[in-house]
């Protein structure tokens, strides 16, 4: 029922693994431009549209995880905190942007938050965000994807977007802040496995 | 044949002399008639006189916008072009205009029109005692020499 | 000596949506620059309707006595305004390609910009800021005001 009456390939007979596909920087550009204006007018304050955002995300990010694991992995996830972090930095990241997240590095001040940060994120690229938005940060769109797929494999956690200055760039870097749910239970099953 | 249109207005605004070597698309379908063509065309390079010396990027003691301005003041321009034709703009220190329309591709006109203001329109027609300063006219020696004059550059055939 | 002194952008209904100097100018009160916007903008219309020509677009270099403004009008009725030194090479080309660009990202690419708008996109200001200067320093124009 899938197959097309006029004898060309439908889209069940397509193979499961494209090969690299990349999409033009504009048509996506201005997609999520659409998209940022058809949250904004559903929402009355920033954390609401923040929120919009990332839910967003969250189901592209699910989707991700499972077919990067299917694809990279052979049909298999990663179970340990640490694998799971570096896939996102580098499976993900590579799948989304063509390239790794610049740094993943475990926070000074609290166990359970890791950050992933990288400038140039193409989805922050063409945005200026009024002053009156304030601490806004599109790449929530981006945090939701992450919140997804750690969901996904069974790390949930609050994943928020920032940016931060950068001494002598005259753009921020934006910075992925994941704090784990139940830390201590994640720990503890990476040390059973 | 890359020359259009001449005017001349006079310092009120009324124009004195036309004369058209080309016009593909007629008066009706632009300014609708010859009496509104020659209120546009004055309006147009009236404010665009106006626009040139507000803007005027080397003149710190710019008048207010919108002031009474003398013949003469400020600084004024002395073409336009847009994909179909080109505007060539002269004041006389008496205040008449000279306009013609070329083709865009032609280069500066400020010294022909110099040339036609100084030595054809004084020579014959502001010393003929026929013309009365400000009114229209039509003396035959002006559009020969004026004809003659743009074969010479080359501006017709 | 070339140089780039200014750039405006002017909207589909006349409004000023954005204006720069680059180089420094003598000021232009805000209320006379939305007049002048539109009155361009008009003259634009008006220049087209009284072509001897079929098929004439709004004006395209507008040559006065001190300097040369280039007007480009895209497609969907924006008009881009560049005033600069007379016989300024290239100029109508920057205007139309680089500048053009970088409104198309930066500006209609920005989530928070609505046509017809003020623009108010930074990133655009900085990139505009930056490409022009930059041009400017290369004909050893002075720096801006800021």
């Amino acid at each position: 029922m899938f197959q097309s009456k006029y004898g060309s390939t439908g889209i069940v007979d397509k193979p499961f693994r494209p090969g690299k596909q990349e999409v033009a920087l504009s048509a996506f550009a201005y997609l999520f431009s659409e998209l940022v204006q058809y949250c904004q007018s559903r929402v009355s304050n920033i954390s609401e549209l923040e929120r919009k955002l990332d839910e967003v995300g969250y189901g592209v990010g699910l989707r991700l995880l499972e077919v990067l694991a299917y694809r990279e992995r052979g049909q298999r996830r990663e179970t340990r905190l640490l694998d799971m972090l570096k896939f996102v930095h580098s499976t993900l990241w590579r799948y989304l942007f063509g390239r790794q997240a610049r740094d993943l590095e475990q926070s000074n001040t609290a166990e359970d938050e890791y950050m992933i940060s990288d400038t140039d994120l193409f989805v922050t690229k063409f945005v200026s965000v009024p002053r009156e938005m304030g601490h806004l940060n599109p790449a929530a769109f981006v945090a939701g994807i992450v919140r997804g797929a750690l969901d996904g494999a069974g790390f949930p956690a609050r994943v928020t977007a920032h940016y931060v200055p950068v001494q002598g760039q005259p753009r921020p870097k934006t910075v992925i802040l994941m704090k784990f749910q139940n830390y201590q239970a994640i720990m503890q099953r990476d040390k059973q496995q | 044949m890359p020359c259009f249109t001449f005017y001349i207005f006079n310092r009120k605004g009324a124009c004195q002399y036309y004369h058209e070597w080309q016009r593909l698309k007629p008066v009706r379908s632009g300014a609708g008639s010859q009496e509104e063509d020659f209120k546009l065309m004055f309006g147009l390079f009236w404010s665009m006189r106006a626009l040139s010396s507000a803007l005027d990027p080397k003149n710190p003691a710019k008048q207010q916008m919108g002031a009474p301005q003398r013949i003469g003041d400020g600084c004024s321009f002395n073409s336009f072009r847009t994909s179909a034709y080109k505007l060539h703009f002269l004041e006389s220190p008496s205040g008449l205009k000279f306009v013609l329309t070329t083709d865009p591709s032609v280069g500066s006109l400020a010294e022909a029109l110099q040339y036609i203001y100084a030595s054809l329109f004084v020579e014959l027609v502001a010393k003929n005692p026929l013309y009365s300063p400000g009114e229209p006219f039509l003396f035959e020696p002006f559009s020969a020499a004026l004809n003659k004059y743009m074969r010479t550059l080359g501006l017709l055939s | 000596m070339p140089g780039i002194y200014s750039l405006w952008i002017v909207g589909r209904n006349g409004g000023l949506l954005y204006s720069r100097d680059f180089v420094q100018l003598p000021p232009i009160e805000f209320n006379d620059k939305l007049r002048l916007a539109s009155s361009w903008f008009g003259m634009c219309g008006i220049s087209a309707q009284l072509s001897p020509m079929p098929d004439s677009s709004g004006i395209q270099l507008l040559q006065a006595d001190t300097f040369d403004l280039h007007s480009f009008h895209t497609l969907t009725g924006t008009t881009f305004m560049l005033l600069a030194e007379p016989q300024t090479p290239d100029a109508a080309e920057l205007l139309r390609t680089t500048v053009y660009e970088l409104y198309c990202d930066y500006v209609l690419k920005n989530p928070f910009h609505e046509m017809d708008q003020v623009i108010k996109s930074e990133l655009f200001d900085q990139n505009v800021v930056a490409l022009l200067q930059a041009t400017n320093r290369r004909w050893g124009v002075g720096l801006p005001p800021q």
